[in-house]
């Protein structure tokens, strides 16, 4: 056995009233690919940013090679080997490539030919001079990952980076990460997808509520106690008793993608086309896109972030116009934005200010130029107890709420305003299991009711679970999928047509 | 016009434009960070007191200059302590700190020389000439028989541009100005980077204090910087944070302010108060038909915490 | 981490640009989004109230410090300020509540602004806009009844604070210039603006003096409490507040104003409000409001523009705002304050030899105090550090 490069042990750090890590471990040996598992919300990324120096935990330990270390600082982790390509892209966008590889690493005359040699070695090709916001999401997880190669890390954690690369472009990192591990690397991968880590992993570690729950090697251990692990006894003895909902076991088991029958709460074909795009194009980032929304249908629209969902779901929702072509759309519409807390809701304003957002226009609720606070507050009130939102009143301010309450008043608030068509962007992403399943239920539910829901989402078994039609979007064209294409290899392959840059 | 009236319109353009130009150049860096310095006017006037101050204590010029330049870094750093260490507004701070810098100038101004002000005569830096460089036609006499200030400008500009673009240092600075989180993440120190760049810019806004007392006026009045350091911020805008046009955008104001003199010698019947305006409304005309094309640092303005 | 201070120098609000960091584990993100520095500012009443005392107790303290440090006696300065601004009743209402009135019309022009998100430092400009316009509609329309001409003088000046504030607001929204330049670029202008009139076209028959001539009887304000100089002007900016504090509340512009300031990308996604008609109509408005301030200030007291009308009323007001939590009622309150600043700070010097500059002091030390209190709580409301 190997002896261990690292050592996490007794973990905690909190965020307000928020435990984000309540006894987390983690070691890393040399030459081992180390899944680290849990569903979201369980506290992965946040001690990995404390592995990588980004956050100071409140107590508990780090060891390197055998001796305690401070890591105060994402300096002191490299002191120590220790190189984090984060979950969410650190580069600088105007700054050319070379520039953000530069960044930090002091005077290196030299740097550009050590970079050509890594992308040699590595096969991680990316144009060095161009600013970095003019590339695309792969070549920026590119660039993170050569800046952490850069710095010869002998531990290297990838904090789930899977998210926006291809099928294809996912197997190419698997393979230099186990290439890595040969050579002597201890690598961490993060991921909420039990099949990715499987793939690649030699041991796991499974993370709950802040805390360390299990560590096995891969081969050894049964998917099932995985999940179990992942989402706690209680809850997996629910779901596979069928009290809860399966959803929640679809997020995070491979699901076998088999075409959805149509739902039988659908006793009438609701043909009625809703909302209707024609050759639309916008902000160079949507081209050509025709799309025809029908009442009481599900229409997933996949793809690798970046590839113009923003800028199909704001004008499928009515928020911009399009530049070219033509929208035809309802007047009920709701949209649930995949940043619920920064475009979704207000967060200094209370419960039914946050109901007013969508509702401040309509004759109901006032008279002339002046608003009925009544009504709105009654409106709230009823939005609180249907969808049961974890707040003391109305009065509560929404950036009080956790994620997931603040995703069940955007939720709320949007389906009552979607009389004819929903447009949601992620709706389940950054949610835990439950709050998902909540969503996803929504969702079907109002498309039972004759609505027409646009699910765009870049969660690929999301899409493929829950919509009765599929289509892609790659490089802003929208393609359909046919129903024998239903599968995550046959979505994939057009995803794949679809990276940029 | 004759050769003696634009050689006067350019030596006084020059002249007004130095002091833009230095507290301009500071503002840059500052902003390259991320920090715009409202109270850059409360640095000014700070340094104009701090530089006669200085050179009348020492009966020195350049120690003035260097009185100036603690006053102005002395303001900064309270800009820098609410600004950038607790995390308040920039713009809301750099006003109060400009009120402040107005407010605390005068009060030691009539404490230490009465309340009618005496009329201060100072030892003033005189021009000095550069053999040769001033014997350029038409413009080397107005460029390079200057105070000593000005030349500091003119080497500066370049340098920092060479800082700013080639160096290490400057590349985090540029990244600390543009995305902070990933700065942070690169192993950069955001926050010491903001301080220190905010106080250059504080100290090279009291040497354009310093200036105006005692390469211009020869005294110190109350609010003598007359909304230079809001000038200045515009100067950046126009200069599109690029130091070396920052010092071109702030000699076309010098230009523009030195019109008042020129137009007047001119004979021209326009009231005197439309000339004071002039750089103002010319600021307003520039902003909008340049910065359209422009783009400010990324994070400007934008408070940041490091977790 | 946090902010949108709005558009600084280049605008950077409306655009729905691509940007998200995309908040996903809440448990990972670290702190949570607390909305713009307008809506960090705006809090509920009593923490606004306690934020306040405490920004008073800090400017005190830190106040006696400096002005102990300056060699001069705190407690005295203190007295001295006090008899000046409260002395008697007369001095109350005759300097102190006087005093206020521009201040208080110019904080709540201030307050409008900044609750939108839209960063006008150029309440100074406006107002010397209004006052000019407000002189020339008094000289000239001397031949009008009263009950024509005092509604004339104000409407013009409302009408010359909006207008002050189009070439800001058009650079905003149409070119993305930020307004806090523009804006203060504005001041100069105004100040200018009036000193050349005052010079020049409007100046006093007499020619000596750089004043106009008194407006006509008929323009101006009737005193409010006879005997005293406490004119009309001091019940119409109550009825302003109170005006404002209503609109925000409770009609359907005020809340797209307050959701624009507070998120203008909630405002645009959500709500699907267009953020640039907003802020335009808000900053017309706030500068119509502080250029009536100026014309309140003509009609009701001076009776004729001069050169330096204002000792930075227009600035002074972003202390007021502030202090006032951005509350229209709470602006009131905190105008009041000021103005017994500024009668007290003539006192001050009289007797106690505490140059009048100190003024200034005390406001930046308000306001610093006021946004260091802010940081605190939210500090603490998050729980961390």
């Amino acid at each position: 056995m190997k002896s261990p490069l690292a050592r996490l042990d007794g973990i905690e750090r909190r965020f307000g009233s928020v435990q984000a890590l309540d006894g987390a471990g983690l070691e890393i040996r040399a030459g081992e690919v180390h899944g680290v598992l849990g569903a979201n919300g369980a506290g992965k990324s946040t001690l990995l940013n404390v592995l990588g120096g980004m956050l100071q935990p409140d107590s508990g330990s780090i060891e390197i090679g055998g001796a305690p270390v401070r890591l105060a600082s994402p300096r002191d982790a490299w002191a120590h080997g220790i190189a984090l390509v984060h979950q969410h892209f650190t580069l600088v966008p105007r700054l050319a490539a070379l520039e953000n590889l530069a960044l930090g690493g002091g005077r290196r005359p030299g740097l550009r030919s050590e970079v050509e040699r890594l992308t040699e070695r590595t096969g991680l090709g990316v144009p060095l001079d161009a600013p970095v916001e003019e590339l695309g999401v792969g070549d920026r997880q590119r660039i993170e990952i050569l800046k952490a190669l850069l710095r010869r890390p002998r531990v290297l954690v990838l904090d789930e980076p899977t998210a926006v690369l291809t099928p294809d472009e996912i197997e190419g990192l698997f393979d230099l990460l186990r290439e890595l591990a040969s050579e002597g690397v201890g690598v961490v991968l993060v991921a909420h997808k039990l099949d990715e880590v499987l793939g690649v992993a030699d041991r796991v570690t499974v993370l709950r509520e802040g805390r360390t729950v299990l560590t096995a090697p891969a081969a050894e251990v049964e998917p099932d106690r995985l999940v179990r692990a992942m989402v706690g006894e209680e809850r997996a003895d629910a779901i596979a008793l069928g009290i809860s909902d399966g959803d929640a076991y679809d997020a995070v088991l491979p699901r076998p993608a088999a075409p959805r029958s149509p739902r039988e709460t659908r006793t009438e074909p609701r043909d009625e086309v809703v909302a209707r795009l024609r050759g639309v194009g916008h902000a160079g980032r949507l081209h050509d896109v025709d799309l025809e929304l029908r009442r009481g249908e599900i229409v997933g629209v996949a793809g690798v972030e970046g590839n113009g969902q923003r800028e199909l779901a704001l004008v499928l929702s009515g928020r911009v116009e399009p530049e070219v072509g033509s929208a035809e759309l309802p007047a009920g519409i709701g949209y649930v934005p995949q940043d619920r807390s920064t475009e979704g809701l207000v967060a200094p304003f209370d419960l039914a200010e946050n109901v007013a957002l969508a509702l401040h226009r309509a004759p109901d609720f006032g008279r002339g130029p002046w608003l009925d606070w009544n009504a709105l507050r009654e409106r709230a009130e009823a939005i609180r107890g249907r969808f049961e939102i974890a707040a003391p009143s109305t009065r509560s301010r929404a950036g009080e709420l956790s994620g997931g309450n603040q995703q069940r008043l955007v939720v709320g608030r949007e389906i009552t305003v979607a009389r004819d068509l929903l447009v949601a962007e992620n709706p389940s992403r950054g949610l835990d299991v439950a709050a998902a399943a909540f969503v996803h239920d929504e969702l079907r539910r109002l498309a039972a009711e004759g609505v027409a829901v646009a699910l765009v989402s870049t969660d690929l078994d999301e899409v493929l679970g829950l919509s009765d039609r599929v289509t892609v979007l790659a490089r802003g064209r929208l393609h359909e999928v046919g129903p024998d294409e239903r599968s995550r290899e046959g979505v994939g392959a057009r995803m794949l047509g679809g990276r940029r840059g | 016009m004759t050769a003696a009236e634009l050689d006067f319109f350019l030596q006084a353009s020059v002249r007004l434009g130095i002091p833009l130009a230095l507290a301009a150049l500071g503002e840059t860096i500052s902003e390259r960070s991320g920090v715009i310095n409202i109270g850059l006017e409360g640095s000014i006037i700070a340094g104009a007191l701090g530089g006669a101050l200085g050179a009348l204590a020492f009966d020195s010029a350049a120690v003035g200059v260097l009185g100036g330049a603690a006053a102005g870094l002395a303001i900064a750093a309270v800009f820098a302590v609410f600004a950038i260490g607790v995390g308040a507004d920039q713009i809301i701070t750099g006003t109060a700190v400009t009120i402040g810098g107005l407010g605390i100038t005068g009060a030691v101004y009539q404490a230490r020389f009465g309340a009618t002000g005496t009329e201060l005569s100072l030892p003033t830096l005189g021009a000095v000439g550069i053999p040769g460089l001033e014997r350029i036609p038409v413009v080397g006499s107005a460029l390079f028989d200057q105070a000593p200030t000005a030349y500091l400008a003119y080497l500066l500009a370049p340098a920092l541009w060479y800082w700013l673009q080639k160096t290490p240092a400057g590349l985090e600075l540029r990244a600390v100005g543009e995305s902070p989180d990933a700065a942070k993440a690169a192993g950069v120190r955001v926050l010491r980077v903001r301080f220190l760049a905010t106080l250059f810019g504080g100290a090279l806004a009291g040497v354009a204090g310093a200036h105006l007392a005692l390469a211009h006026a020869g005294t110190f009045a109350e609010n003598m910087s007359a909304g230079k350091g809001f000038i200045a911020i515009s100067v950046v805008v126009l200069g599109r944070w690029n130091p070396v046009l920052v010092l071109f955008a702030a000699l076309f104001f010098g230009a523009a302010s030195a019109l008042q003199f020129f137009l007047q010698a001119l004979g021209l019947d326009l009231p005197y108060q439309i000339f004071l305006a002039l750089p103002y409304l010319l600021t307003l005309a520039a902003l909008a038909g340049w910065v359209g094309r422009a783009r400010a640092p990324a994070a400007l303005a934008l408070p940041w915490e490091s977790e | 981490m946090r902010g949108c201070s709005g558009g600084a120098v280049a605008d950077r609000g409306d655009g729905v640009a691509d940007s998200r960091g995309g908040g996903s584990d809440s448990r990972d993100g670290g702190s949570k989004p607390e909305g713009g520095v307008a809506g960090g500012l705006r809090v509920r009443r009593f923490e606004s109230v306690l934020i306040a005392l405490g920004a008073l107790v800090l400017t005190a303290a830190a106040g006696a410090i400096l002005l102990a440090l300056g060699g001069h006696h705190p407690g005295e300065a203190a007295a001295a300020m006090v008899r000046g601004a409260f002395g008697s009743r007369a001095t109350f209402l005759s300097i102190t509540l006087v005093r206020s009135i521009p201040l208080i019309l110019a904080g709540l022009a201030v307050a409008l602004a900044f609750r939108a998100g839209v960063w006008n430092i150029g309440a100074e400009g406006q107002l010397y806009a209004g006052a000019a316009a407000a002189a020339w509609i008094g000289l000239t329309g001397a031949a009008l009844p009263a009950l024509v001409l005092v509604p004339a003088v104000l409407l013009g000046s409302l009408a010359a604070g909006a207008i002050w504030a189009i070439v800001p607001a058009f650079m905003r929204v149409r070119l993305g210039v930020g307004e806090v330049i523009t804006t203060i670029l504005m001041n100069f202008v105004g100040i200018h603006l009036a000193a050349w009139l005052v010079h020049g076209p409007l100046q006093e028959s007499r020619g000596v003096f750089p004043q106009t001539d008194p407006i006509a009887e008929a323009a101006r304000l009737p005193r409010l409490v006879p005997g005293s100089r406490l004119h009309l002007g001091f019940a119409l900016a109550l009825v302003v507040a109170a005006g404002l504090a209503v609109v925000l509340r409770r009609s359907r512009f005020g809340f797209r104003l307050r959701a624009v300031g507070e998120s203008p990308e909630a405002a645009l996604i959500a709500g699907r409000i267009d953020a640039g008609r907003v802020l335009v109509v808000c900053f017309l408005l706030s500068g119509a409001i502080a250029g009536l301030a100026g014309g309140v200030e003509i009609s009701g007291l001076t009776f004729a523009l001069y050169e330096d009308l204002s000792p930075g009323w227009g600035y002074t007001a972003i202390a007021v705002a502030l202090l006032a939590g951005l509350d229209p009622l709470g602006v009131v309150v905190a105008g009041i304050l000021f103005g017994a600043l500024q009668a007290g700070a003539g006192a001050m010097q009289r007797d106690a030899g505490v140059p009048a500059a100190w003024v200034g002091v005390v406001e930046a030390l308000v306001i610093l105090a006021v946004l260091a209190l802010d940081r605190l709580r939210r500090v603490r409301r998050r729980g961390g550090v």
